[in-house]
């Protein structure tokens, strides 16, 4: 940890390869291990890219989302304050494996005739409105936490209320909310295991199919857990270290 | 030095009222600030003297009365906003300086944004200011890493970076150390004699005697005196200043 926040560029440099390294070269040292690891090496390793493929997805939406909703919770329009109350009000008090289920059935229902959206779109669609009414919050708590003070100066300087927003009161929020925003991002890696229900094969589908076939859950369980791990602590490494890069001049 | 610049007046208050929920903060507030004039504006907490500076460009709105700044009419529309702000500088009691942002980096945001600045150019002209105000060598530290006189003097430069043609002071020596106080005192000393229009809040009596070409005396939401630097101090003609007056004396 001490490293990564000295040398947060390399950290996350390093969090960003190793990531790659092991979801393309995983299967090579699984290969090589007893059934019924062995065999099925190829299965965990895209089962791997799924899962993060859905967090990277979810992730950013996810952020963006909470950015929006954020803002529009502490908008001055009251119908946008009460539409993003009601989106995170709606989300956070409804279980997520029916927020899933509900975009993969119900969904289609209303679309128009024509768009169909595969099992990873569905998911990745639930997911991004699930970590995003998280978001919201911790980009909002953010945004108040910044100084009063830092918006007058950059009014007084001539600065539009959107150079405003984006020089200097998304910058200085973000240093508050990364850390909540960091656990949200933990959450939904272990999250996405819940797209399994709607046929999605990521990680945990691949270790349910694998078991089954075997009669063996101890090793594969083992084995899909310390998948989970690895990726986790890469995704946990990532954001300490771009919040050591964002914390500059701060008091310590 | 009133005498020897051009007496155009740049701002003019008429008849200025400001309440916040049932407090009258400014009572009918004129006055008309002339180019090159600095103003000393002194009174006793409460007094409205620092609503009535943030009036004029609007971090306060006022409720009635006008305001107009170098000709154009102080109102909501936010392109005059806008555009008084480019030509009116702020400094603060607490600095405000941005936290997230280098020295330089304070100092080159505005001009880049508002004035379209070119990078080189803007860094160039910041590192003059820097030099004027004594702080070349920390143009590369962030502003918890300063004193709080050294974070007032980037202040000023930051806001001398956007050329304006009036500076507002708004108790920029309040919040600082006793220590402290001379080497921001010395600094507006020196921009006295440059000939910017400066509308100085201040209890600093000293400074207001020696430097100001005028004194405004605040209290209860009206100016009770309007008067010289030694009118003022030798023979306030009310009461009222009479009695702060010998409150603040204390010191010189």
């Amino acid at each position: 940890m001490n490293w990564t926040r000295l040398h947060p560029g390399w950290a996350m440099f390093a969090a960003m390869i190793g990531l790659l390294l092991f979801l393309w070269g995983m299967a090579l040292p699984l290969a090589a291990m007893p059934a019924p690891i062995g065999p099925a090496a190829e299965q965990f390793a895209e089962g791997a890219r799924i899962t993060v493929g859905l967090t990277l997805i979810a992730g950013s939406a996810g952020v963006l989302i909470g950015v929006l909703a954020g803002l529009g919770k502490l908008s001055r329009f009251g119908p946008l304050r009460w539409l993003c109350d009601s989106y995170v009000w709606l989300i956070r008090g409804t279980p997520l494996l029916l927020q899933i289920l509900f975009v993969w059935l119900a969904l289609p229902t209303i679309m128009p005739e024509g768009v169909e959206l595969s099992d990873f779109t569905c998911a990745a669609i639930a997911l991004s409105l699930n970590v995003g009414a998280y978001n919201t919050e911790c980009v909002r708590a953010g945004i108040l936490a910044v100084p009063h003070g830092q918006i007058e100066a950059a009014r007084a300087l001539g600065l539009t209320p959107l150079q405003t927003f984006i020089d200097v009161i998304l910058p200085q929020s973000m240093r508050v909310a990364l850390p909540a925003l960091a656990n949200n991002l933990a959450s939904l890696v272990k999250d996405s295991s819940l797209a399994y229900a709607i046929s999605v094969v990521e990680l945990t589908m691949v270790g349910y199919r694998v078991q089954a076939e075997s009669y063996q859950p101890i090793p594969v369980f083992v084995t899909i857990a310390a998948i989970y791990l690895i990726l986790t602590t890469a995704f946990t490494t990532l954001t300490a270290a771009l919040e050591a890069q964002l914390d500059v001049g701060q008091k310590r | 030095m009133g005498s020897e610049a051009a007496l155009r007046p740049i701002i003019e208050a008429r008849a200025v009222g400001k309440r916040f929920g049932s407090f009258q903060a400014l009572r009918e507030v004129s006055a008309t600030f002339l180019e090159g004039q600095v103003t000393a504006i002194v009174g006793p907490s409460g007094s409205g003297k620092s609503t009535f500076l943030r009036t004029l460009n609007r971090l306060e709105a006022h409720d009635s009365g006008e305001i107009v700044i170098d000709g154009i009419v102080l109102s909501d529309d936010i392109r005059n906003l806008n555009a008084i702000r480019r030509e009116v500088g702020m400094v603060f009691q607490s600095f405000n300086l941005f936290s997230h942002l280098t020295v330089l980096r304070n100092l080159t945001l505005a001009p880049m944004r508002v004035r379209r600045m070119a990078k080189a150019a803007a860094e160039e002209k910041a590192m003059n200011l820097l030099e004027r105000v004594g702080l070349k060598t920390q143009a590369s530290k962030y502003p918890v890493q300063l004193s709080g006189g050294q974070q007032q003097r980037v202040a000023i430069a930051r806001a001398l970076a956007m050329d304006p043609k009036v500076l507002l002071f708004d108790e920029p020596t309040s919040a600082l150390d006793p220590e402290m106080v001379n080497e921001v005192l010395a600094v507006m000393r020196e921009l006295a004699y440059s000939g910017i229009t400066m509308l100085v809040v201040t209890h600093e009596m000293g400074f207001a005697r020696e430097v100001a070409d005028r004194v405004i005396f605040f209290d209860e939401g009206v100016i009770l005196e309007d008067t010289t630097p030694e009118g003022f101090f030798s023979n306030p003609g009310h009461e009222r200043a009479k009695s702060f007056l010998s409150q603040v004396r204390h010191g010189f």
